[in-house]
């Protein structure tokens, strides 16, 4: 696999002012974060708000400038690129965001909204784009006289597959989604989850997918990066940092997920502030395991902390974690499955899983 | 034991540009003394309109029918009864600091003079783990975070020892280990005060850690209603079966997540009969009727004219 993204040491620091407008410090947003992103992958950056994901994401596709580090797209240094060349290599990299309800302009039919990335970078010929929008709306599940309607008419799921249509119309090689399935209720977010998962496997996608629910992450990524406080503290593919997560603060953010019993270790207190930063390691005022050390050693994933374990197959890399005590940690407790319906829930389920709008009712004789 | 609150046949219209809405229609249940009962359901469902409704909230406009039993008629609003909103920041007063809002609780119904309210206030403040309470008090809600700020909400609402707290998303806008905190502080304050929780959420994680008894709402209407380990080991209606499998969960494989096809009903004109049918994998002609609860022992109902619902697994 080769690499379509890297992050180089990124950092991001947002100003902060007082009354009379003096610099008094800086949010330490982003701070020092290496990554990349293989062809073909979904990668899910997860943490809580204020960790830094959201801006992260923005470095990524060079929608804000970092303070340091840079970004290499496609072996092309962004940070480098005249404008117009950058430009022209925004065809290749979209953006899908949270609120579907602020992300589509309410002055351009359904339509437009998608074909302007078409206009924009020549994609197909003029006569093409109704046919290729047309494509795109169907494989959304829209249909295609959605087109000639206006944001305004759609509900926030039917918003959010329009927004996605328009992520994929220039056929790009990396889309980043900054919590696209959020704002939805259950029902309808299972749907866009699946709809997600299906043009992901069928474009052959490389997904960098930005959310704090750890459901859904659990649901579609390949690999999993935990930010806490502009960091990212722990690495691996989704099976294993779920499974056998190596740093207390993603144990503490998975034993916090309501569904599987009263949690056991809560975490106490707030994060710190991203404006003044704990010495040592980010995470020990808040931290079960601290040592002394952990007081006074800056913790950073790629150096200290070595892979906890080396590649396996089936596995799509190593599992890091940047913790002075990841090896010492007593073993993980195991997530205990929450559904008590077994067979029949399953069974039941299984009616529910033909995803077109109207489905056909079982016949059944009782 | 005679119930804290006890909903019969609620309902309740908005006027609206194009005719009333429904939000709710026809709710019905009972809520014992110390026990948690959480409304789940999807936005538009009617379960905030429902907690509205028994807080006596809702606009003048709203035309609420049927009828809302408080602690048989004797509840004073605010003291026996209170109420923690989704969004802290903007239900308390930004003009007033944390303590004095606390306190005005106090002095109001527990007849406290000024000093003995502030003092009861920090003591409360420091009980739903507001680091430094003393100090804490003494600033406004905008110096506090969001999980403190709700921490204040609680407090406030738990100061005069209510029999009956109404907790309308309470954790929703807040970090999930926020969240665990103050659901964690929620459960220890129940057992100790003996107070009753109508627990209004859209997260069945919280509802099958928190509650003992559960109606699930589905356009206005209670779909199902269950004790908490009955609905998620056996639940008898297909909104609730299909609610089950489309919520992503942390211990799932990388599975299809099941999806309810379609949208929830325009409750301006909801469909005739059954209002899950138009999106049901099983409905049947039968299901152009509007169902009845049926009873299916054990404090479980479903409004469902296929319940129980492994007949269709004989198939």
């Amino acid at each position: 696999m080769s690499a379509i993204l890297e992050l180089n040491g990124l950092a991001k620091r947002f100003p902060v002012r007082d009354g009379l407008g003096r610099a008094r410090g800086a949010v330490h947003a982003v701070d020092g974060v290496t990554l990349s992103v293989e062809r073909g992958e979904v990668l899910a950056i997860v943490g809580e708000s204020g960790c830094g994901k959201s801006t992260l994401g923005r470095l990524a596709l060079r929608l804000l400038e970092p303070d340091d580090g840079a970004v290499q797209f496609m072996g092309e240094d962004l940070g480098a690129l005249p404008p117009k060349a950058l430009r022209r290599r925004r065809r290749d990299m979209q953006m899908i965001f949270q609120d579907p309800f602020a992300s589509l302009d309410p002055r351009m039919t359904v339509g437009d909204a998608i074909a302007e990335p078409l206009r924009l970078h020549y994609v197909v010929p003029r006569g093409g784009e109704r046919q290729r929008v047309g494509e795109l709306l169907e494989r959304v599940g829209l249909g295609g006289d959605a087109a000639r309607r206006w944001p305004h008419e759609f509900s926030g799921g039917q918003r959010q597959r329009i927004a996605i249509a328009r992520a994929l119309v220039s056929n790009p090689k990396l889309v980043i989604g900054d919590e696209p399935v959020s704002a939805l209720d259950v029902s309808v977010q299972a749907q866009v989850v699946n709809l997600l998962a299906g043009l992901i496997r069928e474009f052959g996608l490389t997904f960098v997918l930005i959310s704090h629910d750890l459901g859904v992450v659990r649901h579609i990524a390949d690999r999993v990066a935990v930010m806490y406080l502009g960091r990212i503290i722990e690495l691996g593919a989704t099976a294993e940092v779920f499974g056998n997560p190596r740093h207390p603060y993603t144990r503490a953010l998975l034993a916090a997920v309501p569904g599987n019993g009263a949690a056991t270790t809560l975490l106490e207190g707030d994060p710190p502030s991203p404006i003044a930063l704990p010495a040592g390691c980010r995470f020990h005022p808040r931290c079960a395991f601290g040592a002394e050390a952990c007081r006074t050693t800056d913790t950073w994933l790629e150096d200290q902390a070595p892979p906890i374990d080396t590649l396996r197959p089936g596995h799509p890399g190593p599992h890091f974690a940047a913790c002075l005590r990841a090896a010492e940690l007593p073993p993980a407790p195991v997530l205990r499955a929450r559904a008590a319906g077994g067979a029949r829930l399953a069974a039941l389920q299984a009616a529910f899983e033909i995803d077109t709008p109207s489905p056909q009712p079982t016949e059944v004789t009782a | 034991m005679t119930p804290v609150l006890d909903v019969a046949r609620l309902g309740v219209a908005f006027a609206t540009d194009r005719g009333p809405l429904r939000a709710v229609d026809d709710v019905s249940f009972a809520l014992a003394p110390g026990r948690t009962m959480a409304l789940v359901g999807e936005s538009g469902c009617g379960k905030s309109a429902t907690a509205l409704a028994i807080m006596g909230l809702l606009p003048a406009s709203a035309r609420v029918s049927g009828n809302i039993r408080l602690l048989e008629g004797q509840a004073v609003r605010g003291r026996d009864v209170a109420m923690v909103f989704q969004e802290p920041m903007t239900s308390l007063n930004p003009a007033f600091t944390a303590g004095e809002q606390v306190a005005e609780v106090l002095r109001l119904h527990a007849g406290l003079d000024a000093r003995a309210a502030m003092d009861r206030a920090i003591e409360w403040l420091a009980r739903v783990r507001i680091p430094d309470a003393a100090r804490r008090a003494r600033q406004y809600p905008h110096q506090l975070s969001g999980g403190m700020r709700q921490r204040v909400m609680i407090a406030l609402a738990l100061a005069c020892r209510p029999k009956l707290l109404i907790a309308d998303e309470p954790t929703t806008a807040l970090d999930v280990t926020v969240q665990a905190q103050i659901l964690a502080l929620l459960d220890e304050l129940k057992r100790e005060t003996g107070t009753a929780v109508l627990l209004i959420t859209h997260d069945l994680g919280l509802v099958h850690d928190h509650a003992d008894e559960v109606a699930v709402m589905y356009a206005g209407r209670i779909a199902e209603q269950a004790p908490v380990e009955r609905l998620f080991a056996r639940p008898e209606h297909p909104y609730t079966v299909g609610l089950l499998g489309a919520a992503p969960t942390i211990e799932g494989g990388r599975t299809r997540l099941a999806s309810i096809a379609g949208t929830v009903p325009d409750l301006r004109a909801p469909p005739p009969g059954c209002r899950f049918a138009p999106r049901c994998p099983f409905r049947i002609a039968a299901c152009a009727e509007p169902p009845p609860l049926f009873e299916m022992g054990d404090g479980h109902a479903s409004a469902c004219w296929r319940a129980p619902l492994d007949q269709m697994l004989a198939a």
